[in-house]
């Protein structure tokens, strides 16, 4: 009977157009020009390759190629040094997972951003005095910086360090990160730096920090955060001050292709999760 | 001009009104008045001191210090840009996008400048683009683009120099911060010197009755203290190179002499660390006691600082972002593991 053969040819495609579908998606490649999410991207890219690359269909291992060669492209831009080992892990699975032509193609991009990075550094050797900024610009630009890299400028110098202990910085990241679950007792000269921090070793949420990517029940889909809210607007308005689940890498890539791996990151959460806090606001 | 100049000079150049700009440097330029006002300060001026204000070189708007001429013909670019009615909203954004694109320098100076001009949309602007190029860089990365100097580590190493009190007179929160911890882990050795045995009684008694002599003494011990202090502090600078590990892994060192204290006598209450950087209690801060304890038992604190703050670098913020290094917490003694379960509860 041939609806039998038929049925069995038929699941096997619409997996392999499940899989592209998801991928395109994800929009791992949109990130690439992003500062911030660069790194994501790359390690996403690396663990969809070190998974299983040779079982993924062909045209999915086409779209991964082309992230793959727009990522070494896009790497001189990235000025960072988490742009650099992300691309290095990268490349260290394009060379143990990909075809011989491919594979050359790809290392041969890589080397060149490699060249151009080089390149960049060497140009920036001059003595630039900037003006300094008042101190509330400081405030301002702090003001849509997410946790991670505000953390980063409190460790810059001391008037940054002083900026960065704004009570109004952390009320909002507070608002943004608990105010759905956390009933809060606001009193005159409340120290937010601190209520926040509290917060946050509570939940042990240290993937905030670790993590560009959630899921939104609303369009039910993986994105890109945008200040831990989906980009979608109407999601947005849907969800009001609920922010959306982080996802980790390793959920992202077993998401795309329903696997189960496990991160091998888990069980130092809970000291880089100390660390962050260790360093004094210096008033 | 002559009559035939004249003639070819359109009418709406005549209808425009122009005001005079002066900026720091003492340059005078003119300008259309209707761009001009578009910044609410220059409107201000105008506003509060008469039509006559900006209205011939002699009366010129004087502008704010931190308004130099090349960051106002770019400021001028944007009003004159935006101060047209008709334009979209996506025009504008397109605009703007292709506006803030320039090197960091004169992205810090628009923004400056156009703070100082109260032009708000512009500040916005100029801010944002700052803090993309400030996301997700580590601070030594920061540091570098906006060619900021370090002087966090140099002012807490300094600190570090010696164990003693330091005179506190601005009353500033670091210090009092830092005599605390001080004073505690003196504190903590000392205890841990009474725990081992009775000869610290013997010596106690010593110092009670030899306190005047200890008084006039005071020069010679706090040599000796200095010189001790600053060979173990030496040891603990070498394994660092990151400015909060001081404070951090200092603290560490006494949570670990607390720890290990503790695990000898019993039960202890265990001050999360956090608690122990923002909310000590008030030790005796002043006077000192010496140290002298026997080098032993000064190796092994020495010894578990560095293990510390070496695995503190290791696990450090800046690289637990994408690129973190294994935190390996290798157990150091019992006291080590317990404090971590401790706080993980």
């Amino acid at each position: 009977m041939k609806p039998g053969i038929d049925d069995q040819s038929k699941p096997q495609t619409m997996i392999q157009e499940k899989y592209t579908k998801r991928y395109q998606n994800l929009k791992v490649a949109e990130a690439l020009s992003n500062n911030h999410l660069y790194p994501f991207a790359c390690n996403e890219l690396s663990s969809i390759i070190d998974l299983g690359y040779s079982q993924l269909p062909k045209d999915l291992k086409a779209f991964i190629f082309r992230d793959c060669l727009s990522a070494f492209r896009l790497l001189p831009e990235m000025n960072t040094s988490a742009a650099v080992s992300a691309a290095n892990l990268l490349v260290k699975s394009v060379e143990s997972a990909f075809p011989k032509q491919k594979k050359n193609l790809a290392i041969v991009e890589f080397k060149q951003a490699k060249v151009a990075l080089k390149r960049r550094t060497k140009s920036h050797d001059e003595h630039i005095d900037l003006p300094s900024l008042p101190q509330d610009i400081f405030v301002h630009i702090f003001s849509f910086l997410d946790l991670y890299s505000l953390l980063s400028s409190s460790q810059v110098s001391r008037s940054w360090n002083q900026a960065t202990s704004e009570g109004s910085l952390w009320r909002s990241l507070f608002d943004l990160h608990f105010s759905h679950k956390v009933l809060i007792h606001i009193y005159p000269g409340i120290d937010w730096r601190e209520a926040f921090k509290n917060e946050y070793i509570l939940y042990k949420s240290s993937k905030m920090l670790r993590s560009g990517r959630g899921y939104c029940s609303y369009c039910d889909s993986v994105v890109w955060h945008d200040n831990l809210r989906c980009p979608k607007k109407q999601c947005r308005l849907k969800s009001g001050k609920k922010p959306l689940d982080l996802m980790l890498t390793h959920e992202v890539v077993n998401y795309l292709l329903g696997t189960t791996s496990s991160s091998d990151e888990s069980d130092s959460e809970d000291e880089a999760v100390r660390g962050l806090w260790a360093y004094p606001t210096l008033q | 001009m002559s009559e035939a100049d004249m003639a070819i000079i359109k009418p709406e150049m005549m209808m425009k009104s122009y005001i005079w700009l002066e900026t720091t440097d003492g340059s005078i330029q003119q300008v259309e008045q209707e761009i001009a006002m578009y910044c609410p300060m220059i409107c201000h001026e105008v506003l509060q001191k008469g039509l006559g204000a900006g209205s011939s070189k002699n009366c010129a708007i004087s502008l704010p210090q931190r308004v130099n001429p090349a960051m106002l013909s770019l400021i001028l670019d944007y009003c004159r840009f935006h101060q047209v009615p008709g334009r979209s909203n996506k025009e504008r954004k397109v605009h703007d996008e292709k506006f803030i694109r320039m090197d960091t320098k004169r992205l810090c100076e628009l923004a400056s400048a156009a703070d100082s001009l109260q032009l708000k949309p512009l500040v916005d602007l100029s801010s944002r683009a700052l803090a993309r190029i400030i996301e997700g860089k580590t601070p030594e990365e920061i540091r570098e683009i906006f060619h900021l100097p370090d002087d966090l580590t140099e002012f807490i190493f300094y600190q570090e120099e010696k164990l003693e009190p330091l005179k506190n007179l601005m009353d500033d929160p670091r210090i009092r911060l830092l005599n605390r911890l001080y004073a505690k882990k003196r504190k903590e050795l000392k205890e841990r010197e009474k725990l081992k045995g009775k000869e610290v009684e013997e010596r106690v008694d010593e110092r009670s009755v030899d306190d005047l002599l200890s008084f006039i003494n005071g020069k010679d011990h706090k040599v000796v203290k200095t010189s001790k202090s600053k060979k173990k502090n030496k040891k603990r600078k070498e394994h660092k190179n990151k400015v909060s590990h001081n404070l951090h892994s200092k603290q560490q060192g006494v949570q670990i002499v607390d720890e290990t204290a503790s695990s000898v006598g019993g039960v202890s209450n265990l001050p999360s660390m956090e608690d122990d950087i923002f909310s000590l209690k008030t030790d005796s801060e002043d006077g000192y006691v010496d140290d002298g304890m026997d080098p032993v038992l000064k190796e092994m604190l020495d010894r578990e600082v560095e293990d510390f703050a070496r695995r503190l670098n290791s696990s450090w913020v800046l690289s637990s972002g994408q690129e973190r290094q294994p935190v390996h917490f290798s157990i150091n003694g019992n006291g080590a593991t317990r404090r971590l379960t401790a706080i993980d509860d």
